[in-house]
């Protein structure tokens, strides 16, 4: 069996254990339904339009499927810390008649696939909300979805390869959506940084937040869809190569 | 402190007599704080939430937002969000003692089931106290609440809403009980509570589909009673009966499905 077959049957294990509780992927929608149609909207009526933003609703609304795209991905980081030190599942992983990089790779595309199911229909809400439904660009929209989920799969692979309890890999994770959700452009302008916390711009203009919701933003009125798309591209393949090598390391331990 | 003889039911049948410093209520209650402070890791995130949320997201956002003296709305309300977001950890406790079996172990003290849920409720609620007060002064000097009354007021009412975020984070572990399940629709409880109530922002800017239930939130009675009794120096009377309500149900609930679980299935 050529060790590149292995791929779709990790993958397809991957999101079988997300089904496996439906339920879950439910609770992941309705946490970004509460996320869009509660929060979003209560501080859309409270930010008067200006010329800069001019639906504040609409200007968070991304946010709101980043932020349940970064929990499915986080649940797949979880996922494989539970294989080790819950469901003692690494030594048969280990076992498969495939090379170790390939296993990681799979384990990293399997995450995305997760992701890109627990989003798939707050993707489309927002794509309907942005008008872009039945354009072109709502394949950008899953792009940029995959993209900044691959980072995030990277990044929550590598925490649960070095996290020694679920407290540590909990905490590390709350900390990571906290600089994900507050210290970006996922809820003001960088200008907003720039007048009133100047030292903080550095740290939102670097987050993957940041090009991941201002992709999203730039697909209403865009024209090519691969310059929103581009940005994203070396910062995620980056993570997930990170979190392909920590795997690696955690496979030998 | 006086030893005091204590005499409980261990198994509802057979009387035990324990001899013990302190009640044994407040034995478990002790056990429950103990092991929040074991666990450094949940104190530090929600530390840090509370930090950026204030200083961060809070000081920004008031500078957008229409409402005067939005930074004071949100700095109290997320001191409310907090202490429900922290007593909903008690059902995590319970969830992995269910699932390590420790509660077996539990169950075999000489302390009488009514007891001991009140204790883990008790506990629940005092460990959240404790973690949310540095938060509470730190509202509390930026915003200048000085008086006394009101500061107390406030407190009994913050109180309140842990006492009755426990007991329906105890009817949750107890209810649900796969593992991934539980962590997410806890989280997911703790998110629906919290921001479809008036802590964080004001009714009139709700969707009216939210404006409708926000009222009955036990978040929304906590925030709109802390704010009076700091803001106003006064009782908000309806909000401090919702919420009295709440802990009455949620407690008597938590005791009957905790119950439930411990006797496998028949009510104590």
């Amino acid at each position: 069996m050529s060790s590149l077959r292995i791929v779709p049957l990790v993958v397809e294990r991957d999101i079988r254990i997300l089904f496996s509780d439906s339920f879950l992927v439910g609770i992941m929608f309705a946490n970004f339904a509460i996320d869009l149609f509660i929060t979003a909207v209560t501080f859309g009526n409270l930010i008067p339009r200006t010329t800069e933003v001019p639906n504040y609703f609409l200007y968070i609304a991304p946010g709101s499927n980043l932020i349940t795209a970064a929990v499915a991905a986080f649940q797949s980081g979880r996922d494989v810390w539970r294989e080790k030190y819950i469901k003692d599942l690494t030594s048969y992983l280990l076992s498969l008649p495939t090379p170790r990089i390939v296993l990681a790779l799979s384990r990293i595309t399997g995450g995305v696939a997760r992701s890109l199911i627990a989003t798939f229909p707050g993707t489309l809400v927002i794509s309907y909300l942005y008008g872009i439904l039945f354009d072109p660009r709502i394949f950008a929209a899953y792009v940029i979805m995959g993209l900044f989920s691959l980072g995030i799969v990277g990044l929550s692979i590598t925490i649960s390869a070095f996290a020694s309890s679920i407290e540590v890999f909990v905490t590390i994770r709350s900390g990571i959506q906290l600089y994900l959700s507050f210290l970006s452009t996922l809820f003001y302008k960088t200008e907003v940084f720039q007048t009133s916390a100047p030292l903080l711009v550095p740290i939102v203009t670097s987050n993957p937040m940041t090009w991941a919701v201002e992709a999203f933003r730039s697909l209403q009125g865009a024209h090519d869809i691969l310059g929103p798309i581009s940005i994203l591209v070396a910062p995620s393949v980056a993570f997930a190569m990170l979190g392909t090598a920590s795997y690696l390391y955690y496979a030998k331990l | 402190m006086s030893s005091s003889a204590i005499q409980v039911n261990a198994s509802s049948e057979i009387p035990v007599t324990v001899t013990s410093r302190t009640g044994p209520i407040v034995q478990i209650a002790l056990r429950d704080i103990a092991t929040l402070f074991r666990t450094p890791c949940i104190i530090i995130s929600r530390s840090l939430a509370f930090i950026v949320q204030l200083f961060v997201f809070a000081t920004l956002i008031s500078k957008l937002v229409v409402v005067p003296g939005f930074f004071q709305y949100y700095a109290i309300g997320s001191v409310v969000g907090t202490i429900a977001s922290i007593s909903f950890i008690i059902g995590y406790d319970i969830f992995e003692e269910a699932e390590e079996g420790v509660l077996d172990y539990l169950l075999t003290l000489p302390i009488s089931r009514r007891q001991f849920i009140v204790g883990r409720a008790l506990g629940g609620a005092v460990r959240a106290m404790i973690y949310i007060i540095p938060m509470f002064v730190i509202v509390a000097i930026l915003e200048g609440f000085v008086n006394p009354l009101s500061l107390g007021a406030a407190l009994l009412v913050l109180f309140l809403l842990a006492f009755g975020v426990t007991g329906l984070s105890i009817t949750v572990a107890v209810s649900v009980r796969n593992a991934n399940r539980f962590d997410v629709f806890l989280a997911l409880l703790e998110l629906a509570v919290s921001r479809a109530s008036t802590a964080l922002y004001p009714i009139a800017f709700m969707p009216s589909y939210v404006a409708a239930l926000a009222p009955f939130s036990p978040v929304s009675f906590a925030a709109d009673s802390t704010r009076a009794a700091l803001t106003t120096f006064s009782l908000d009377l309806p909000g401090l009966a919702g919420l009295i309500a709440f802990v009455v149900v949620f407690l008597g609930l938590g005791a009957a499905f905790y119950f439930r679980k411990l006797e496998g299935g028949v009510y104590a």
